[in-house]
C-alpha cells in the first residue's frame, strides 16, 4: 500500500472549549479513492470537511496532505458546498471560470486553453446553452451542476464535497449520482481518478458512490468503523438493485441505527 | 432580495404605461387640491395658485435662470457625491471587513453622523466664505455618512460561504476583496447612494440659501427677498422633480449594474 494521500492523526475539534465536535479522529485517505463519510446529524461530518479544506483549524492532532501539514485552504483541494455557494452576480460561465481566472488554478493556461476548459466542463455537466444565465434563473439541480462544474474546472487533486446532493429531489439525485461517478472517472483505471471525500447522511448514496465508507458516531464525532464497498465498477442501476448493495446499506444502518433513533427521539 | 427597492414590490401586473398613469393621476389630484386651496387663501404671497407657479416656471425656463441654476446645483450634487463615494466606499469596505478599522473609526463616525450637515454652515462660512466650496463641503458631509455606514453594513453582511468558496480556490485577500466582497456588497452600496442623494438634495438648498451666489437654493432665497412667491414655488417644484429624477436614475443604474439582485430574483 502506498503512502496515504491525506492522513488524519488523532484530530479533535472543539468549539468554545466545551463542545467537542470531532474526537480523536484518525483516518487515512488513499490516492484516487472515493471515500464517503456518513453519520447521524451532530457527528461532525461538515467540521471534518472544513478542516480538510483548511477553513477551520483542528484543536489538536495533525492533518497532512502528501506528507505536508494542512495549514489553510489551497487550490489543490477543491470544495463543493452543501448549498453550492455560487456567486450570484456571475453567470454560469462566470462561476465556472472563477477559480481559473482569479486563483492559481489557471496559472500557465493561455486564455484560449482556459476558455476551452471552461466550455468543456460546462458541457460535461450538461449546462451547454445556459452559460449566460445567472444562478437565480436556474433550478436547484442546475445550480448543483454549476457548483460541480466550478469544482471540476480547477482540476483539483482532491475533491471535498459536503452533502452536494442533499437539496435535490429523489430523481435528480439518482441521475446526478450516476453523472458524478462518470465525471470522477469510474470507467477509467484507478490511477487516473481523483481523490474524493464525500459527506452525506444518506447511507444508500454513500454505498453506491464510494470505495470505502467511514461511519462516524455523534456527540462527540468519533470514527466508528470503515466499511469497504467492494461492489464492482462501473456502477449503475443494476448496482442499486443488487442484493450486495442492500446488504451493505443494511449493515451500515445497523451501525448507526441506535444513535439515529436517539437523535430523533430526543 | 428586496434590498434594492426602498418602496417595496411593484403592484402586480403594472406596466410602464400603467405606472405613468398612476403618477399622472396622483399629480393631478395634488395640483387640483392645491388650486382649490389657493382660492381660499386671501394673499397670493402666502399660497400662489398652480397657474401662477406654472407661469413662473415658464418665464424662468425661457430666460435660462431655471436651467442655469438647476445645472449648477446638479453639478455640485454630483461632484460632492462622487468625492464622498471615493472616500466612504473604500473606508466602509475596510470597516465592514476589518475589526481593527471598525474599532478605530466607529466612535468618531457615530459621533459625527448624527450632526446634520447644515449644522456646519456657520463654521463653513468662516472657512470657505460664499462660493462653490461651502455647498460642496456641506453636501459632501451629508452624502458621506449614509455611504460609509451602508457600505460597511453591506460588506459585513457578505455571505460567509462565498468568501469560504473563494478561499478554497486559493484567492488572495485583496483578490477576494475585489472579486467577492465588492460585488456582493454592491447592491447595499447602491441603496446607500440613493439615501445619500436624497439627503444631499435637502442639504443643497440649505447650503446655497446662505453660502452660494447661485444655484437653486440661492434662487429661492433671492426671489423670497423679491416677494415673488410663484417663482420661489417654481424653484421648489424643480428641486422635487430633480430629486425624483436622480433617484430614478440611480434605481436604473442598480438595475444595470446588479441585475441579479433585483426584486423577485431569489438567490
Amino acid at each position: 500500500m502506498s503512502a496515504p494521500k491525506i492522513r488524519l492523526d488523532s484530530v479533535s475539534k472543539s468549539f468554545g472549549g466545551s463542545v467537542v465536535a470531532v474526537d480523536k479522529l484518525s483516518l487515512d485517505i488513499r490516492d484516487g479513492e472515493f471515500l464517503a463519510i456518513v453519520g447521524p446529524s451532530g457527528c461532525g461530518k461538515t467540521t471534518v470537511l472544513n478542516m480538510l479544506a483548511g477553513l477551520e483549524p483542528a484543536t489538536s492532532g495533525t492533518m497532512a496532505l502528501n506528507g505536508k501539514p494542512i495549514e489553510g485552504p489551497g487550490a489543490e483541494r477543491g470544495v463543493m458546498f452543501q448549498d453550492y455557494a455560487l456567486f450570484p452576480w456571475r453567470t454560469v460561465r462566470g462561476n465556472v471560470e472563477f477559480g481559473l481566472v482569479y486563483g492559481p488554478a489557471g496559472n500557465g493556461l493561455s486564455p484560449a486553453e482556459r476558455t476551452e476548459r471552461v466550455e468543456r466542463t460546462i458541457e460535461m455537466v450538461g449546462l451547454k446553452g445556459s452559460q449566460d444565465k445567472y444562478p437565480h434563473q436556474l433550478s436547484g439541480g442546475m445550480r448543483q451542476r454549476v457548483a460541480l462544474a466550478r469544482l471540476m474546472a480547477s482540476e483539483p487533486e482532491i475533491l471535498l464535497m459536503d452533502e452536494p446532493l442533499a437539496a435535490l429531489d429523489a430523481q435528480t439525485r439518482v441521475i446526478l449520482q450516476d453523472e458524478l461517478l462518470r465525471i470522477w472517472g469510474q470507467d477509467r483505471p484507478a490511477s487516473e481518478r481523483r481523490t474524493v471525500v464525500f459527506i452525506t447522511h444518506a447511507i444508500d448514496e454513500a454505498v453506491f458512490l464510494a470505495d470505502r465508507v467511514a461511519v462516524l458516531s455523534s456527540h462527540p464525532g468519533r470514527l466508528k468503523q470503515i466499511v469497504d464497498i467492494d461492489l464492482p465498477r462501473p456502477r449503475g442501476d443494476a448496482t442499486r438493485r443488487s442484493g450486495d448493495f442492500a446488504r451493505l446499506c443494511q449493515s451500515i444502518w445497523e451501525l448507526i441505527r441506535e444513535e439515529a433513533y436517539r437523535a430523533t427521539m430526543n | 432580495m428586496s434590498a434594492v427597492s426602498l418602496t417595496g414590490a411593484k403592484a402586480a401586473g403594472s406596466t410602464r404605461f400603467g405606472g405613468a398613469l398612476v403618477y399622472l393621476r396622483t399629480m393631478a389630484l395634488f395640483v387640483l387640491a392645491w388650486y382649490v386651496g389657493s382660492l381660499f387663501v386671501p394673499s397670493k404671497l402666502l399660497l400662489p395658485s398652480p397657474l401662477a407657479v406654472a407661469a413662473a416656471l415658464r418665464d424662468t425656463a425661457l430666460n435660462g435662470e431655471l436651467f442655469g441654476n438647476a445645472l449648477i446645483s446638479l453639478a455640485r450634487l454630483l461632484a460632492s457625491l462622487l468625492a464622498a463615494a471615493a472616500i466612504a466606499v473604500p473606508l466602509g469596505l475596510l470597516m465592514g471587513r476589518s475589526r481593527l478599522w471598525n474599532d478605530l473609526l466607529e466612535l468618531p463616525v457615530e459621533m459625527l453622523r448624527p450632526i446634520a450637515g447644515i449644522a456646519w454652515i456657520p463654521l463653513a462660512l468662516y472657512l470657505f466664505g460664499i462660493g462653490h466650496r461651502l455647498p460642496l463641503f456641506i453636501m459632501f458631509y451629508t452624502a458621506f455618512f449614509p455611504l460609509l455606514v451602508g457600505t460597511a453594513a453591506g460588506a459585513a453582511a457578505v455571505d460567509k460561504r462565498l468568501i469560504a468558496a473563494a478561499r478554497t480556490m486559493g484567492l488572495s485577500g485583496p483578490t477576494i476583496m475585489r472579486r467577492v466582497i465588492v460585488p456582493a456588497a454592491l447592491p447595499a452600496i447602491l441603496v446607500s447612494a440613493r439615501l445619500a442623494v436624497a439627503a444631499s438634495w435637502t442639504a443643497v438648498v440649505a447650503a446655497e440659501l446662505v453660502g452660494a451666489p447661485n444655484g437653486l437654493g440661492y434662487a429661492i432665497e433671492y426671489y423670497r427677498s423679491m416677494l415673488s412667491t410663484p417663482t420661489v414655488m417654481a424653484f421648489i417644484v424643480t428641486i422635487g422633480v430633480l430629486g425624483f429624477l436622480t433617484d430614478k436614475g440611480l434605481r436604473q443604474l442598480s438595475k444595470v449594474l446588479t441585475p441579479w439582485a433585483q426584486t423577485g430574483a431569489a438567490r
